[in-house]
């Protein structure tokens, strides 16, 4: 018995994501005639790209087995200190972005090794850690945002290249290097090994606590970079940064294909996944649906497009 | 007339059909061996049997009624899997009767003195010395498995009672123990259904038998018409040797060499003081009962597990202890008994999971070249002899004894110095076993040191030049294999001061 070339091509998890995707987005196309404007497409564009790079950071976590809940917070900490590095102490504005990439990246690699060192299980010790870097920004801020971010780093939040807005060039270039690293070299296998069977990679003599902690750190800096270009998107550090980054990068990476349980999935997928909540959220501000309703709304889509996926899984791609 | 009657069973999976066309008839107060190699389908017809799945085509009878319209007819099947799933953290009791409908404990409360009453009277059937109290995780494996068949039994309707590979991970009493029980069944006029690939217990217990291969049937009838030898034929398809030896020729023994493996005074959890030298071109095999320490030792020698103190030797030159990454740099390898805890990547490829060890071979700075990757994995899987649908397939979808090939042919693509198999053959059938031993050999004699550590007594005299015994976390003794008699090794084993050989 020969496998079928169409059933396996719609076995694999990505064009399954793909798929609907476009099936949303056709609908959204049709449902409202300004879903298409150039100026629409720039909105749903550049906040996917915020969302994408953690979603990004946090799928290939998902890919290891972890979770770091306290990527969105990290994002709104290393926001504001670079306002701060700015403004109150008159830092070159390249200088302090530099900074707090590395302030993400070491917030990222102090969850890791607690994680490692520790042995402390992930999804409970970023519950923590998120209270403590949440605390801190309220602490540097008093909840006051930083504003007047000075106007030669503002086109990175602003800008278009091509017509397309800054950040979203800057969440692609991210997501092509991600996707190279995650298929193309040792360490983007060794994730996946560890992923599938964390004891069997160990016996591999793969460096498992070398590969969790380098994860979290990248997790770590892409969560930063998202809080920088949102500093520089806004013009002021709102102390609120991030506050809408937790779950919707989880939620989008299980509808792309990743199991929380890790060894599976790829950030393109996760990233398809977030467009397919993205283009949800913009296509219920399009109708004038109640902002009351609208967590309603799009929790309802979600939980719509995961079931979907999970019967197809079942009755299209013959697993159990 | 039989008691349930399977009828041109047949079940496909994606791109595979598991079962074909199989028919077989289980009478009440019978033992029916259910044989054939790893793959053959045994798995996927009880999964049919006991209701878990459903048939792509043919039908089940169960006391004359087709199973499909009345699938309430399963209930009268238990079944016993190969592997432990037992809830470790709940008592030994619960473990026994949940899901509490199905025995007799029905009420809305639990009652728990009267569930520890009830259940002692099934550990006393059973001779399971546990507590009904004690947590499941605290008693040993042994008693695991005998708790997974009492468990099994405590179902009131139980009428056949399907066994896969029951005594797999147990020594010869508790072997004679679990077949026991079995007959006590069949006395009972249950059928049972008993999967195992030790062909001797297969002999003494079975009274009818049906053979798989490539999922179906290929030969059927009573035990008592057929041999050792014709069993083992119908399983293969060929004729292989049982008894032939796979020592490797050690090539000159006189001339003083460096040991590969040498490891002096090592102490870790559940072992203290164990030294001994691993010469080159020798197969050393490891005996002991279980909980012996035969796998902690290994285990700490490869770096897994945290050494109290000691030191191992490669080549004469120490390596640093604690770091499964060193070790596997140095050419130190260890396969282990849980091939699904410690082995594969389930739901990876047959390629990543073979790829993964030689990345560094293959990866430039454009990253891993997939080309000759797959060309690579496509040269160990022929080496091997790995029987896969193609390179691309699900790891967890392998058979036993194919994942083991994959597992050995991945180790063995970083050319390593020493490989350390730990119960290789477990769960594994007559014909790849063969193809296990023929490959130790060949490895041995190419100067790759071979340790192997192996709960059959058969296995270890066939295969090892020298046989190291251990007994509760000590050595007891190091035997010759071609001159010692059995009992001295069972003595060392059971921890009598047997004096060591010199050799």
């Amino acid at each position: 018995m020969q496998p079928n070339p169409f059933l396996s091509v719609l076995r694999n998890p990505l064009v399954g994501v793909f798929i609907a995707l476009l099936v949303i987005f056709v609908i959204s196309a049709v449902a409202s005639p300004y879903f298409l404007t150039s100026y629409n497409m720039s909105v749903v564009a550049r906040s996917l790209a915020f969302v994408g790079l953690i979603t990004i950071g946090q799928s290939m976590l998902m890919m290891l087995g972890e979770l770091d809940l306290s990527l969105g917070v990290i994002g709104g900490l290393c926001g504001v200190v670079s306002g701060m590095l700015m403004i109150n102490l008159g830092l070159n504005p390249w200088v302090a972005l530099l900074a707090c990439l590395l302030l993400g990246a070491a917030l990222g690699c102090f969850n890791g090794l607690m994680v490692t060192v520790l042995k402390l299980h992930s999804l409970v010790l970023t519950i923590g850690t998120a209270g403590v870097f949440g605390g801190a920004n309220l602490v540097l801020t008093k909840g006051v945002a930083i504003t007047n971010i000075p106007k030669e780093i503002q086109f990175l939040g602003r800008g278009d290249l091509f017509g397309v807005p800054m950040p979203f060039v800057v969440m692609l270039i991210v997501l092509i290097i991600a996707s190279f690293v995650i298929m193309k070299t040792p360490f983007g296998r060794y994730i996946y090994a560890i992923g599938d069977n964390t004891p069997a990679a160990r016996m591999l003599g793969i460096k498992v606590d070398t590969v969790r902690v380098l994860v979290f750190t990248i997790a770590g800096m892409l969560a930063a970079l998202a809080g920088l270009l949102m500093v520089t998107r806004l013009g002021t550090a709102q102390p609120s940064i991030g506050e809408t980054w937790v779950l919707p990068p989880i939620a989008a990476s299980v509808i792309g294909g990743v199991a929380t349980t890790g060894g599976v999935g790829t950030p393109l997928g996760a990233i398809l996944g977030a467009a397919i909540i993205g283009v949800i959220e913009n296509i219920i501000v399009l109708f004038g649906v109640s902002p009351y309703w609208q967590g309603v709304v799009s929790g309802f889509i979600v939980v719509l497009a995961i079931s979907f996926d999970s019967i197809s899984r079942r009755y299209i791609r013959g697993d159990r | 007339m039989a008691f349930l009657e399977v009828e041109d069973l047949t079940r496909d999976y994606p791109g595979v059909r598991a079962l074909s066309e199989v028919s077989l008839k289980l009478e009440l107060g019978r033992v029916h061996i259910l044989a054939g190699e790893n793959g053959a389908g045994k798995s996927t017809l009880v999964k049919l049997v006991t209701g878990t799945e459903n048939p792509s085509g043919g039908r089940i009878l169960i006391d004359g009624q087709d199973a499909k319209l009345n699938p309430d007819l399963h209930r009268f099947v238990a079944y016993v899997p190969q592997e432990l799933n037992l809830f470790p953290h709940l008592t030994v009791s619960e473990n026994l009767f949940l899901p509490f409908s199905r025995s007799s404990l029905s009420g809305r409360l639990v009652n728990r003195r009267q569930m520890n009453r009830d259940a002692q009277s099934y550990l006393d059937r059973f001779a399971i010395s546990a507590k009904p109290g004690e947590l499941v995780r605290d008693i040993s494996v042994p008693e695991q498995q005998l708790l997974q068949i009492a468990r099994a039994s405590v179902n009131a309707d139980m009428k056949v009672l399907i066994l896969d590979e029951p005594t797999s991970s147990l020594t010869s009493t508790e072997i004679e123990r679990v077949l026991g029980i079995i007959k006590a069944f069949r006395d009972q006029n249950h059928a049972i259904v008993f999967i195992s690939h030790k062909i001797d217990e297969v002999l003494a217990i079975g009274d009818d038998y049906t053979v798989l291969r490539n999922g179906s049937k290929v030969a059927d009838g009573q035990i008592a018409d057929i041999d050792e030898a014709g069993l083992i034929r119908a399983m293969s398809g060929e004729d292989i040797a049982a008894s032939k030896h796979f020592q490797p020729d050690i090539p000159d023994e006189q001339s003083p060499q460096v040991p590969i493996l040498e490891v002096s005074g090592l102490s870790g959890t559940m072992f203290n003081d164990v030294s001994f030298a691993l010469r080159p071109g020798e197969i050393l095999g490891f005996a002991g009962l279980l909980g012996a320490g035969r796998s902690e030792v290994m285990q700490t020698i490869f770096g897994y597990l945290k050494a109290k103190s000691g030191s191992v030797k490669l080549n004469g030159t120490p390596i640093p202890l604690g770091k499964t990454s060193q070790s596997v740099q140095s050419g130190l390898l260890y396969l282990s008994e849980e091939r699904k805890l410690h082995g594969i990547l389930p739901q990876s490829s047959l390629r990543e999971n073979i790829g993964i060890s030689i990345l560094d071979q293959i990866s430039n700075w454009t990253g891993i070249d997939l080309a000759s990757e797959r060309q690579k994995v496509r040269d160990v899987v022929k080496a091997y002899d790995i029987k896969a649908a193609g390179i691309s397939q699900q790891m967890s979808h392998l058979s036993g004894g194919n994942q083991q090939k994959a597992i050995i042919g991945r180790a063995m693509a970083t050319r390593p110095k020493v490989l350390i198999f730990d119960e290789p053959t477990k769960g594994i059938d007559v014909r790849t076993k063969t193809e296990i031993y023929k490959i130790m050999k060949r490895l041995a004699e190419e100067g790759v040191g071979i340790i192997l550590v192996s709960s059959e007594m058969d296995e270890l005299r066939k295969c090892s030049n020298r046989i190291i015994t251990m007994y509760s976390g000590k050595v007891t003794g190091c035997f010759d294999s071609s001159t010692t008699k059995n009992e001295t090794l069972l003595g060392a084993m059971f921890g009598s001061e047997a004096n060591p050989d010199a050799a």
